[in-house]
């Protein structure tokens, strides 16, 4: 190529710069202006409903509290899912539960987000052979972030919402778009695994 | 006096009414299982209720697989001392049928239904078989050693496929050599081979 050196170090330097203007070219914003205000407010106030599934929930006590006090960062609980905007999945996930979990991410107003938490919202974690426990979380609910650990600490919770308020205020994520978009395909996995019946009240 | 031989001495005028099968205690000698034949079973419950056992505290099952053979056991308590008598008895794994405890503890309806659920036991006289737990449950009750969940979690529930996964390997061990001495050597080569170049 005219103008560079053909030494290997170059080469890669070049090949880093175009992958680089690639990545920006394919970035672009499209919110329009109030759209990228409202997200910076969205980010900035973050209402976690408090509906805790497994033993993960043992964190968030002092994740909430004085310890770590994450309302400096703009986190509070909500205790109704039609006024919380983040659905934490705290650790592992029964199918009984999983049909209250849908209920309750249903019935939540968007935009809303999911944070699964643990390994076990992961890969199933300890209870991979469970004949009761789900294995993977991002088949039923669109998953924005994962917090990896069992347990995760709460400075591990930290950062996965600092992580999250990036996202929402750069537009990045599409969680519960793709969920009404690619309903049909959750819906399908969803009736796999709690066997037809995913709806109930009782 | 060694724990389980006061536990037996005081509960000795009842052995002859129990006539137990086999005696047992557990490793602290504090708690007594007596075994009985089904057939003298529920005597054996009202003998021990009348003598002062009046509290059912738990109803669990063991499933001894080779033996073919379900375990009931029966955890009582008796206020007046704190005294603590377990009785079991042992029926049929193919035909699971026993008599209900329901008219003498009210309070055995949801052990029972829940032995009923996980075991697939049924208690004659106990009408309340609905599941207790488990919603749309469509293999053999999952508490049985014959039951394998892990195929059953694979049918039901997908797992993440991860492109490189995690497979062990057996390294054999040098019986000569101790394992950190060849962590010592191959450390050493490293050293001298990046020193050299």
């Amino acid at each position: 190529m005219p103008g560079y050196s053909l030494h290997r170090e170059n080469e890669d330097q070049l090949l880093d710069e175009l992958m680089q203007q690639v990545r920006n070219k394919e970035k672009i914003d499209e919110r329009s202006m109030w759209q990228k205000i409202a997200d910076w407010a969205q980010a900035r106030s973050i209402y976690m409903l408090h509906y805790c599934t497994g033993c993960g929930a043992i964190e968030l006590p002092p994740t909430m509290t004085s310890r770590f006090d994450m309302e400096r960062f703009g986190i509070g609980p909500m205790a109704t899912p039609r006024q919380a905007d983040v659905l934490l999945i705290t650790g592992y996930l029964a199918a009984k539960t999983l049909r209250r979990v849908i209920l309750t991410y249903e019935q939540m107003q968007t935009p809303k987000f999911v944070m699964g938490f643990g390994s076990c919202t992961l890969n199933g974690g300890i209870y991979y052979d469970s004949y009761s426990t789900i294995q993977r979380l991002d088949l039923y609910l669109p998953v924005d972030l994962y917090i990896a650990g069992c347990m995760p600490r709460p400075e591990a919770i930290i950062m996965g919402f600092n992580r999250l308020k990036q996202m929402i205020s750069s537009g990045d994520i599409q969680g519960w778009k793709d969920y009404e978009k690619r309903h049909d395909w959750y819906r399908k996995n969803q009736d796999k695994a709690l066997k037809g019946e995913v709806y109930v009240t009782r | 006096m060694s724990p389980k031989k006061r536990v037996a001495m005081e509960l000795d005028p009842l052995f002859e009414r129990l006539q137990p099968a086999e005696v047992f205690f557990t490793p602290d000698g504090k708690q007594l299982f007596l075994l009985l034949e089904p057939e003298r079973f529920m005597d054996g419950l009202v003998t021990l209720k009348n003598a002062g056992f009046s509290h059912l505290s738990l109803v669990s099952c063991v499933d001894w697989l080779e033996r073919g053979e379900f375990e009931l056991v029966y955890h009582l308590l008796r206020w007046e001392d704190g005294k603590r008598v377990a009785l079991k008895v042992r029926i049929d794994r193919e035909n699971p049928v026993f008599q209900t405890v329901l008219h003498l503890w009210p309070t055995a309806r949801f052990y029972e239904r829940d032995i009923h659920e996980f075991f697939g036991v049924v208690f004659e006289g106990n009408a309340d078989r609905e599941p207790l737990f488990l919603e749309h449950w469509d293999d053999i009750p999952p508490m049985r050693k014959d039951f394998d969940p892990q195929p059953y979690s694979q049918k039901i529930f997908d797992e993440r496929e991860y492109q490189h996964p995690f497979v062990p390997h057996i390294v054999q061990a040098n019986p000569d050599r101790l394992p950190w001495e060849e962590t010592i050597d191959e450390a050493k080569k490293g050293g001298e081979t990046n020193g050299g170049k």
